[in-house]
């Protein structure tokens, strides 16, 4: 089923302008709903989306916007309770669509409850930055749920857990290597850490310090 | 991956370029087929005829003008109507704008068979054309006329060229369309100036028995002639500052186009006359041309052959014009989960909208065998149709969606929208008329298209009930279209 999505994204500033864009990119269609005559007039020299000018948590300003046929609405403005307010009024006017919000704190998980899905894009980006930062020796592959991390580590020379088998090797309490040295298999008791290769690691972010120091030394 | 049609940033029309691409979609065939037919039914006035159908399209032209500048999509009139309306509106919409595309097709690829005939009897080739007879062909038992062979085989040709290879950049367009208005310019220059025209006669200006109305049904006939500064709306991804660009670009390729038309109509009645050219029929213009134009030349040999020439190339160019525009509609439709989705799928080789391609070509095939009158009616009546719903939906915007960002306002609303719907309605009641009386068949074929289209809604209506796909996850289809 090839379909392009009708989508409507609240608040047109980095975070919102730069997602549409990547959307406008993939073939969707985009509608964004924006308060600041500046940033509007910025939107419409991109030529991306339809802009609708005015206060998105007006069921009105939403209305315009195209809700009835919208897939998902997106609200990325800079407020959390007013993203929450957008995704509520957008329910109520269109039960079915999916909803996502931007929110501003990690412990913002309980929103799911109100909206679909949460995204929190400092800590995106964060993570980015001390991919970039650390270059390709650890890397977090993805941001699962709450604190869980998965990450690619590359084993150092001469740290603690180098050389050893997995079985001799204790690992703190919320750790899971989950793959062999060239990744190809999932790992056993008996795969080996060899010093240069890496590893694909599951953990939890409080012992996050430890496994590096295992790891990486 | 063979070349995939990707948003390629760096590749910027400017202004000049958004301009020819109407311009070249407008001066293509419109002109030189549909002139002697205008001739035939209006008489001198076919200069009226342009002039007023230049007038009518504008203020559809400013209402286009408004919906490219805020809504960035590429998808032409059917995806600035599918913003607003309902699903059926909307559908009706595309299906009603893919067959004018289509039939306007059919019409090219029928004007350059005349003219392409002429071309070659000029260097001697063939005999003179109303003499060039059927070719027979051993596979079927009767004659085919050659015309019907060569346009069937310019449809072929341009449709296999596009399902397998991307469109042209837009400065090929360009030249393409300076080469067009160049040789026009000629042709005028050397009207104007030879003996036949200083013998000019415009009078009466209204074919006898029919006066002044007459001019409606062939104001009718030749609408199509202005339609092309739509395709702007198509590429508007590619060019710079759009919200400045495209309303200008769509009011200076009308504007040039009006004034180009009335010089060449001009030029021609006033020296093959207008019964001339209503003999000429679809090669008038090609006809006009021989009948002035110094002959003796070097290499072109006939000066004639020059604007004969300029007739197949036009017709060539606006015929690949619509069968890109044609699929266009169709890839949008299938997109937007309004025609089956294959028709909204690139092919995975080529990098086409191949199923819209070939979907669009079967009916092109098949209008070929159409008279060209016949084509030319109806694909100004649907033409005249879909840009009613562009301006009802400029009218709905307006009122349902006040607070939607509009760089470019159309001056004087709600005037321009409400004249053009008006305009719009009465030559295309005119031109249903006129089709009652003259050309049943034409008639006929578009009650028909509206119901095939009525029954396609309803089967994929069914289609979709049936188990209910929202794509929740639309991971795996992102994944497949963020390669192309």
């Amino acid at each position: 089923m090839t379909r392009d999505l009708d989508i409507i994204i609240a608040g047109g500033g980095r975070v919102g302008f730069q997602t549409a864009e990547i959307l406008a990119d993939l073939g969707h269609d985009v509608t964004i709903i924006e308060q600041d005559e500046r940033l509007v007039s910025d939107i419409a020299d991109e030529w991306i989306a339809t802009v609708i000018e005015g206060d998105a948590t007006n069921p009105d300003i939403i209305e315009q916007a195209g809700i009835e046929q919208a897939d998902v609405i997106g609200a990325l403005t800079g407020e959390t309770g007013l993203n929450l307010a957008v995704c509520l009024a957008a329910t109520e006017l269109s039960p079915s669509i999916r909803t996502v919000a931007r929110i501003d704190r990690a412990a913002g998980e309980s929103y799911t409850r109100f909206v679909d899905a949460v995204l929190f894009p400092e800590r995106a980006g964060a993570r980015v930055a001390a991919n970039e930062i650390l270059g390709s020796d650890v890397q977090t592959l993805a941001d699962v749920t709450g604190t869980l991390d998965i990450m690619l580590i590359r084993v150092t020379e001469g740290a603690p857990a180098a050389g050893k088998q997995l079985a001799d090797v204790r690992f703190p309490e919320g750790t899971l290597i989950v793959s062999d040295a060239d990744g190809n298999r999932i790992a056993r008791p008996d795969t080996t850490l060899t010093p240069g290769s890496r590893y694909v690691v599951a953990l939890e972010s409080d012992v996050a310090d430890e496994v590096m120091n295992l790891m990486r030394g | 991956m063979s070349g995939s049609q990707t948003r390629s940033p760096e590749a910027e029309l400017g202004l000049l370029d958004a301009t020819m691409i109407g311009m070249g979609a407008m001066i293509g065939a419109g002109i030189f087929v549909l002139t002697g037919l205008a001739a035939e039914i209006a008489g001198p006035a076919a200069i009226l005829v342009f002039t007023l159908n230049g007038v009518v399209t504008a203020f559809t032209g400013l209402s286009y003008a408004e919906l490219a500048a805020s809504i960035p999509k590429s998808g032409g009139g059917y995806a600035f109507v599918r913003e607003i309306f309902a699903d059926l509106p909307s559908f009706m919409m595309g299906w009603m704008l893919w067959f004018a595309y289509m039939i306007a097709g059919g019409l090219y690829a029928l004007g350059f068979a005349p003219n392409f005939l002429e071309l070659l009897h000029v260097y001697g080739v063939v005999p003179p054309p109303d003499e060039v007879g059927a070719v027979v062909v051993p596979v079927v038992d009767a004659g085919v006329p050659l015309a019907f062979m060569l346009a069937f085989v310019a449809v072929l040709g341009l449709v296999a060229l596009n399902a397998v290879s991307t469109a042209a950049s837009g400065s090929a367009e360009t030249i393409f369309t300076i080469i067009k208005v160049t040789i026009l310019l000629v042709f005028v220059g050397f009207g104007l100036a030879s003996p036949m025209f200083s013998g000019a006669e415009f009078q009466p200006l209204f074919p006898e028995g029919a006066g002044a109305v007459a001019v409606l049904p062939a104001m009718g006939l030749t609408f199509i002639a202005f339609e092309g500064y739509d395709l702007i709306t198509t590429v508007t991804e590619e060019v710079q500052n759009p919200r400045e660009n495209i309303p200008k670009a769509i009011f200076l390729s009308l504007i040039a186009t009006v004034i180009v038309y009335l010089a060449v109509v001009t030029v021609a009645v006033g020296t093959l006359g207008a019964e001339g050219l209503a003999e000429a029929g679809e090669a008038g213009i090609a006809a006009a041309a021989t009948s002035f134009m110094p002959t003796g030349l070097p290499i072109i040999q006939n000066g004639g052959a020059l604007i004969v020439f300029g007739a197949v190339f036009s017709t060539l160019t606006a015929l690949n014009a619509v069968v890109i525009a044609s699929s266009r509609v169709a890839f949008s439709m299938g997109r937007e989960g309004q025609l089956l989705p294959s028709f909204g799928q690139i092919h995975h080789r080529y990098g086409t909208p191949f199923v819209a391609i070939l979907a669009s070509a079967v009916v092109m095939l098949g209008s070929v065998a159409l008279p060209t009158q016949s084509a030319g009616n109806m694909a100004s009546l649907f033409f005249l149709l879909s840009f009613i719903i562009v301006n009802v939906a400029v009218i709905r915007l307006r009122r349902e969606r006040p607070n939607m960002n509009r760089p470019y306002e159309m001056p004087f609303y709600p005037a321009p929208p409400v004249i053009g719907v008006v305009l719009n309605l009465v030559l295309a009641a005119v031109l249903v008329e006129y089709l009652i009386r003259t050309d049943p068949l034409a008639l006929v074929l578009s009650v028909v298209w509206l119901l095939l289209g009525g029954v396609t809604y309803v089967a994929l209506e069914r289609l979709r009930a049936q188990p209910d796909h929202r794509p929740t996850d639309a991971e795996t289809e992102v994944i497949s279209e963020a390669e192309d």
